[in-house]
């Protein structure tokens, strides 16, 4: 819950502040990092428990987000990024959803700060020039050199509606459940924490989904 | 009827308002919208996405990513060795089938072979067989005239000895050696050739 955070820094390395939604972006590294590297500690030909979930996620999100890509070399490459995304900002956005969560520093959703998803679509703009390459430069000039500022202004609206969609949606969630809370602790939030789990993933997906076509299209065979 | 609708919907817009009132306020009092921008959140958002990435590549992806290539080659490998099996075994169930022919073919032969042998055994037994009795049969024949001429000599000699014997009596005297011979042949020839 937003209201019970605080936005000063919860301590400081050196002269740097860390954050409660840094500390949570922490978090989601260790529980990510321990699920990987547990499930793959100790490989079978045949897969097993955590393993076979494991490679489930992963193998259904590389075809996933890699078929979106339409292009198998591209999708090769890319694929790891995009599902690191989609990975990254689910467990952000379900963060919000433990109990405790606001109340306990370092238990906040770190998807609902725009600082943070507004880093998260820069890194998505620079990589679709990084993966475009020559492509991004020409895609600048489809389909005529005179939609060049059309085209700039869609370069420019692509990571600022990445952020607002993804921060509007999980900070606008957070506070409706945080009003409800301070309402009527009891039940009332409940049907919106549930849509929150829908949201949370229905937001990871649309702004990686998003993701994978902005590069499709500077990758070759795009939608 | 129609009041009671407007009633319910003027209760419903007004607790709207205040609850929007509310969570102005709430709002309001706790900072509002985070700070826009926050560099060491920005900073530290790029170092923690790039170390998940490292972390997930590290220890996820690469080693589903292996697994899957080496569960792809061998799942390859071993269609392409049902598939070696299965042309094996029909190169092998030709061959079972050529060598029952040729089997059968060289059994057949050898049976032929067998009966022709065992004609040709039992003809040349028969032959043999005929021929010994044949050769018995014609030595049996010459030691029956042997012992015929044998006899028949016998038979002279004794006729002759009895003939003498009997001229001997009817003479009253004994003859000369020389008439004795000399009759004895005469006799002996007469009686031969009434005997033969």
């Amino acid at each position: 819950m937003i209201f019970a955070s605080s936005y000063e820094p919860l301590f400081h390395i050196g002269p740097v502040p860390v954050y409660d939604h840094i500390v949570a972006q922490w978090l989601v590294i260790i529980l990510l990092g321990t699920v990987a590297y547990l499930a793959t500690k100790n490989m079978q030909t045949i897969p097993r428990g955590l393993q076979n979930t494991f490679e489930a996620i992963v193998e259904g999100c590389f075809n996933f987000f890699g078929g979106a890509l339409g292009n198998e070399h591209a999708a090769k490459k890319w694929a790891p990024l995009l599902v690191t995304f989609f990975l990254f900002i689910l467990t952000n956005n379900y963060f919000g959803l433990i109990p405790g969560a606001g109340t306990i520093h370092g238990f906040v959703p770190s998807t609902a700060d725009w600082n943070i998803t507004a880093t998260l679509a820069t890194i998505v703009f620079f990589v679709v020039i990084i993966a475009g390459g020559k492509n991004f430069l020409a895609h600048l000039f489809t389909p005529h050199w005179l939609f060049l500022p059309l085209n700039l202004l869609e370069q420019v609206a692509r990571p600022l509606s990445l952020t607002l969609r993804l921060f509007g949606n999980i900070f606008g969630h957070e506070m409706i459940v945080a009003f409800l809370v301070l309402m009527a602790p009891f039940l009332v939030p409940m049907p919106l924490v549930a849509l929150g789990v829908l949201t949370g993933l229905i937001q990871a997906l649309v702004f990686t989904i998003l993701a994978t076509s902005y590069m499709a299209d500077v990758v070759g065979e795009g939608h | 009827m129609i009041s009671k609708k407007w009633t319910a919907l003027t209760v419903f817009l007004l607790s709207m308002l205040l609850i929007l009132g509310l969570a102005t306020s709430c709002y309001a009092s706790e900072g509002g919208v985070p700070p826009f921008p926050d560099i060491y959140k920005i900073g530290w958002t790029t170092v923690n996405f790039f170390i998940l990435f490292a972390i997930l590549y590290k220890f996820g992806y690469a080693p589903v990513m292996n697994m899957l290539e080496q569960r792809t080659n061998t799942i390859e490998s071993s269609l392409q060795h049902a598939e070696e099996l299965r042309a094996e075994v029909e190169q092998m169930r030709k061959e079972a089938q050529t060598n029952l022919a040729e089997s059968r073919k060289e059994a057949q032969e050898i049976v032929a072979r067998a009966t022709k042998m065992a004609e040709e055994t039992k003809n040349e037994i028969l032959a043999k067989a005929q021929a010994e009795a044949r050769a018995e049969k014609e030595k049996a024949l010459a030691e029956i005239k042997a012992e015929k001429e044998q006899a028949v000599a016998e038979l002279r000699d004794t006729a002759a000895t009895l003939a003498i014997m009997a001229a001997e009596k009817v003479l009253g005297r004994a003859l000369k050696d020389e008439d004795h011979q000399g009759m004895v042949k005469d006799f002996v020839k007469e009686a031969g050739d009434l005997l033969c």
